[in-house]
């Protein structure tokens, strides 16, 4: 992980969307919120997750890697940046390549969309839109020993499991105290579980349309 | 190796396009031959770096996906006019752009004409493919030849010749347009500014401005200071074109070359037959089956063994994993 990262606790998030507004509100996003905020079980439980650019570092950044048009840059502080407007086209390979589920595409304007971990702000020393308004410390923005100031003996892990690949991320969660030091599950293979939320925008038919953008 | 071989083919081929176009050197002009070496390192340079890109798994499988469904004669039949459309919105009038921001694609359509116009005028002037004859030295019939051969016969005073030699003045006046416009933007807006790099965000757009402002004030000098100052400045306009044109493949202009993969791609998707990839865990459309098959491809040229995630949606992916955390690591968060 970084030196100053966002570190999450799934734990601690009600799923107030104070985050999602705040990305939203930041002025270099236009409007869009680059952060998701996820109903884990809709109508079992109140449990949710909000999920950030991971910012991946081995393997470094697969959505750069599958990237056909050279348009995401790994800065060397590790922050694995939204895609470079004159370059990207658009394809959705960092979508779906993303094992993380972070990127975003917006079909007309041919341009991918993604938390950059608030270069704007971070590079100048503040935190992130989302970790200065997340009101029960779900979203923390800083180094592990501030965390520990704050939350003593915490204890954080940033490598993940897929279904035997392991990433490792710039970006950590917090883990119980005592946990063997082990990959977080990353929800693949044996630990996929059949999640029965219905999408909060309604069902997408699977025509072509809905993935084409606009065809011609 | 291969990008320097594909590299010197591709400027060779340019220095015998050159000689060729100008009857043996015969049209040639020697007093801007800096430009038409500049071409050819140009051509060298557009060449070499685009075998690089493309020699990156996810650009290689795209281009020969995007090559493979644009010369199909199967597509061609069904979708006649799909490929032409696509390179009039897409190429043309970067009708993306649009749904970026209207302003950002009005700029941006200034600056692409300007170089275009700039372009399809100076190129073929330098390479000595364009040349201006008359038969007396006033000119009322000036014939403007291409490869030698006389194409279009006006009078030089009328507004056909004014357009003609005011070419590249009214290129100059749009792309100023244009790239102020993005560089006050490049100042402002924070959209822009966050993380721009001064070599690759703003070196390209001073350097239309310079190009531009440079090569209006050689008209300048020859309209109303009787030429004063002009060799000064045709020294300094010839350096900031060649020095441009070396730079042009290698930083942000490449995307010039870069953009046609736009076409390709949605050309790759839009053949797909139809066939849509569903997520396996709620049934969202993820992309087409051919181009999802691809990415997994792509995926596995880079050891990255995680392709069958591509088969699941982003928020699926998402809950997932904040599931298996909930059930595995923090029960009953």
């Amino acid at each position: 992980m970084m030196g100053r990262t966002i570190v999450i606790d799934p734990g601690r998030c009600i799923g107030c969307q104070a985050c999602v507004s705040a990305c939203r509100e930041c002025d270099s996003h236009r409007g869009k919120s680059m952060i998701h905020l996820d109903y884990l079980d809709q109508g079992g439980s109140v449990a949710s997750s909000p999920t950030v650019c991971m910012h991946c570092e081995d393997p470094v950044a697969p959505c750069a890697q599958v990237c056909p048009a050279e348009a995401i840059l790994v800065t060397p502080d590790g922050v694995v940046h939204d895609a470079d407007k004159s370059r990207c086209i658009g394809c959705g390979n960092c979508v779906n390549a993303c094992p993380m589920g972070v990127p975003k595409i917006d079909l007309e304007a041919k341009l991918q969309f993604k938390c950059n971990l608030c270069y704007d702000r971070t590079s100048y020393g503040l935190a992130p839109m989302c970790a200065t308004v997340c009101p029960t410390g779900s979203i923390f923005y800083g180094t592990l020993e501030e965390l520990r100031a704050e939350r003593p003996g915490v204890e954080v892990a940033s490598t993940f499991d897929f279904d035997g690949s392991i990433i490792s991320t710039g970006v950590a969660m917090v883990v119980p105290k005592g946990r063997p030091d082990q990959p977080l599950p990353g929800g693949a293979g044996e630990h996929a579980r059949v999640t029965g939320s219905p999408q909060p925008a309604g069902h997408l038919e699977p025509s072509a349309d809905n993935v084409l953008g606009e065809p011609l | 190796m291969r990008p320097v071989i594909v590299g010197i083919v591709t400027a060779l081929v340019l220095c015998a396009a050159i000689f060729l176009g100008s009857r043996g050197l015969h049209n040639f002009d020697s007093a801007l031959a800096p430009y038409a070496i500049a071409s050819v390192f140009l051509a060298f340079g557009i060449a070499y770096r685009y075998m690089v890109w493309i020699s990156s798994p996810g650009a290689r499988r795209l281009f020969r996906k995007g090559w493979g469904a644009a010369l199909s004669w199967q597509n061609l039949r069904r979708t006649p006019t799909a490929l032409p459309r696509m390179i009039a919105t897409y190429l043309g009038f970067q009708k993306f752009l649009g749904a970026r921001s209207r302003s950002r694609w009005a700029a941006h359509q200034l600056i692409f004409w300007g170089c275009l116009l700039a372009a399809a005028i100076t190129f073929p002037l330098t390479w000595g493919w364009f040349t201006f004859t008359a038969n007396t030295g006033a000119g009322p019939q000036y014939t403007m030849n291409i490869w030698g051969f006389g194409v279009v016969k006006f009078d030089a005073l009328s507004v056909l010749g004014w357009l003609l030699f005011h070419g590249l003045d009214l290129a100059a006046v749009l792309v100023i347009a244009g790239a102020t416009y993005f560089l006050i933007r490049r100042m402002r807006d924070r959209e822009a500014s966050t993380g721009q790099r001064f070599g690759y965000d703003l070196v390209p757009l001073l350097a239309l401005i310079i190009i531009s402002v440079t090569g209006l004030l050689l008209t300048f000098s020859s309209v109303f200071l009787h030429g004063g100052g002009y060799e000064f400045l045709a020294v300094l306009h010839m350096a900031a074109v060649v020095l441009t044109l070396l730079y042009l493949p290698f930083g942000k202009f490449f995307h010039i070359a870069q953009r046609p993969a736009a076409v390709g791609m949605q050309l790759f998707k839009y053949t797909g037959h139809g066939e849509i990839r569903q997520c396996r865990n709620c049934g969202e459309p993820i992309d087409t089956t051919a181009y999802v098959d691809n990415l997994r491809a792509t995926m596995r040229d880079l050891k990255l063994d995680f392709d069958s995630l591509a088969e699941v949606c982003p928020r699926c992916k998402r809950l997932r994993r904040g599931q298996a955390y909930r059930t595995t690591v923090k029960p009953g968060f």
